[in-house]
């Protein structure tokens, strides 16, 4: 049953020192790749479907106060979190005459509070990029080595039979299989992170000096 | 505060996802061995199944001896040459239930009477075989000790039959008439043209015939038929004895007498020299082969 010579635990048991350590850091990167994806996924889903909701009713009410106790309710999105960010600060202004000098202050603390949404949102993800460029090649060094020493015994046992060559480079390209497996879904995830933290940077961006006029014109 | 706080339920929510992304990983694990396992199973060998044909011993040839006998009772069931595949299918998965309708089959009495006869046939047919044989044999015996040997007439009358040319000739040289005592055979031949010298000639002939006569091995009794059994001969005799060519004038229909003139030809090569008179000249000389013998 387990001890079958064509099985996973064939290959595994069968593999070198070198190939192992490769399959264990490819394991490691998939698994951390996932888990990035898992949770970036769901943080990423929820700021653009709270930042929506948050615009929509942004722009219905004119009274600052009220929108900020509803950002309230959105706690995981962007732009709420940089509407409050402002409005903090506005609130802290001790002297609102000075219209210019609120202006700058308030649109200080929103440039500063989207950068850190930025940041906030594309973390992680350059890991995913790592793991879809690296992967391959990391598979493919522990392929390249177990070649290496099949090609070895090859020369030891001085037979090229079929029998002899082949079980040392299915063993071999175990690597590359898992680097391709790992390297896959991470490319795919971040490509779709990419996009989807554009769209909210865009957003960040061209609110950004809504949310600023909005304080400075209150009546 | 609240900043750290958030960031410290992110860091709590991005660990669970980091366990459920391992958990994952070793359900796919296991889940790969599960579909190996899956894969072997469904690519194993099916157990071997052991099916005994059991032959009814209602059916078949027993069955007409149980007509012959008189006992319809013996007939078990109609002749069914082979059951079909999924018969065979319901029992190889149906062990158990399988035998269960022989035994009832095969428990009625007549059965037996089915069994016995099968037995004796064979013992019979053998010293059937062995009697017949025996008796062609003495058939075979005693027409040959009935027939006088073939190949001693056949030289007896050869050799008489060239004593009395020999001596009409040798009488023709003798008194230089020729009276014409020839026989048809001596005619044949050409004997009696007024040459002298013949006498010689006729004696090498009936020693070569001899020669030939007994190392023909030919038996008589092998040919459906003697009609037209004739072969005429002409071989080329050099001075030596050997002999050179063999020349078929007329084949006989059997290629039985055919091979057999050949073969005692051939095996009579070489034959004794040319007398003298013949001088350094190679001579033809003509036989006919009958089943009777060399003419």
């Amino acid at each position: 049953m387990l001890d079958s010579r064509l099985g996973i635990f064939g290959l595994l048991s069968d593999a070198g020192v070198v190939v192992l350590m490769v399959l264990s850091v490819l394991l490691s990167f998939s698994i951390i790749s996932w888990a990035i994806i898992a949770f970036k996924f769901g943080y990423l889903r929820k700021s653009l479907r709270e930042s929506k909701a948050f615009l929509d009713y942004f722009f219905e009410v004119n009274n600052v106060d009220k929108v900020f106790t509803e950002s309230e309710k959105f706690r995981h999105g962007s732009l709420p979190r940089v509407f409050r960010s402002g409005y903090i600060e506005y609130r802290a202004l001790g002297d609102k005459g000075d219209i210019r000098h609120a202006r700058v202050r308030i649109a200080r603390a929103v440039k500063r509070e989207v950068n850190a949404e930025n940041k906030r949102l594309s973390a992680l993800v350059p890991f995913l990029a790592t793991v879809g460029n690296t992967a391959p090649f990391i598979g493919l060094f522990g392929t390249v080595w177990g070649i290496m020493n099949s090609f070895h015994n090859i020369g030891l046992t001085q037979s090229a039979s079929l029998a002899a060559v082949a079980p040392g480079i299915s063993e071999a390209l175990v690597a590359t299989a898992a680097g391709l497996a790992a390297a896959i879904p991470a490319v795919i995830a971040y490509n779709a992170f990419t996009q989807q933290i554009s769209v909210i940077e865009r957003d960040l961006e061209e609110f950004s000096p809504e949310f600023v006029s909005a304080f400075i014109n209150e009546p | 505060m609240k900043k750290g706080q958030y960031r410290l339920s992110g860091e709590k929510k991005f660990s669970y996802w980091l366990a459920c992304a391992a958990a994952m990983h070793v359900i796919v694990f296991f889940l790969a061995i599960l579909f190996q396992l899956w894969d072997a199973g469904r690519h194993a060998e099916p157990k071997i199944v052991t099916v005994t044909l059991v032959s009814l011993p209602g059916s078949g040839a027993s069955r007409e001896y149980a007509d012959h006998e008189g006992g319809t009772e013996a007939v078990v069931t109609p002749s069914q040459p082979s059951p079909p595949p999924p018969a065979v299918k319901k029992l190889a998965s149906q062990p158990v239930q399988a035998p269960v309708p022989v035994p009832e089959k095969v428990s009625v009495p007549p059965r037996q009477i089915a069994i016995e006869p099968l037995k004796p046939k064979p013992i019979e047919k053998k010293p059937d075989i062995n009697q017949a044989l025996l008796r062609l044999k003495q058939n075979v015996d005693k027409k040959m000790s009935q027939l006088p040997p073939p190949s001693t007439t056949n030289l007896s009358n050869a050799l008489a039959r060239l004593q009395q040319k020999v001596k009409s000739e040798g009488g023709a040289t003798g008194t230089g008439s020729g009276r014409g005592q020839g026989s048809s055979s001596a005619g044949r031949n050409g004997v009696g043209r007024g040459s002298g010298g013949g006498g010689n000639d006729d004696s090498y002939k009936a020693r070569i015939a001899s020669i030939i006569q007994q190392n023909w091995s030919f038996s008589k009794q092998l040919l459906k038929n003697s009609y037209g059994m004739e072969v005429y001969v002409r071989i080329n005799i050099l001075t030596d004895g050997t002999i050179r060519q063999i020349l078929y004038d007329r084949r006989a229909p059997s290629e039985y007498l055919n091979n057999s003139v050949k073969k005692a030809l051939e095996k009579s090569s070489p034959l004794p020299a040319l007398p003298k008179e013949e001088g350094s000249r190679d001579v033809w000389i003509g036989f006919v082969f009958t089943p009777e013998g060399i003419e």
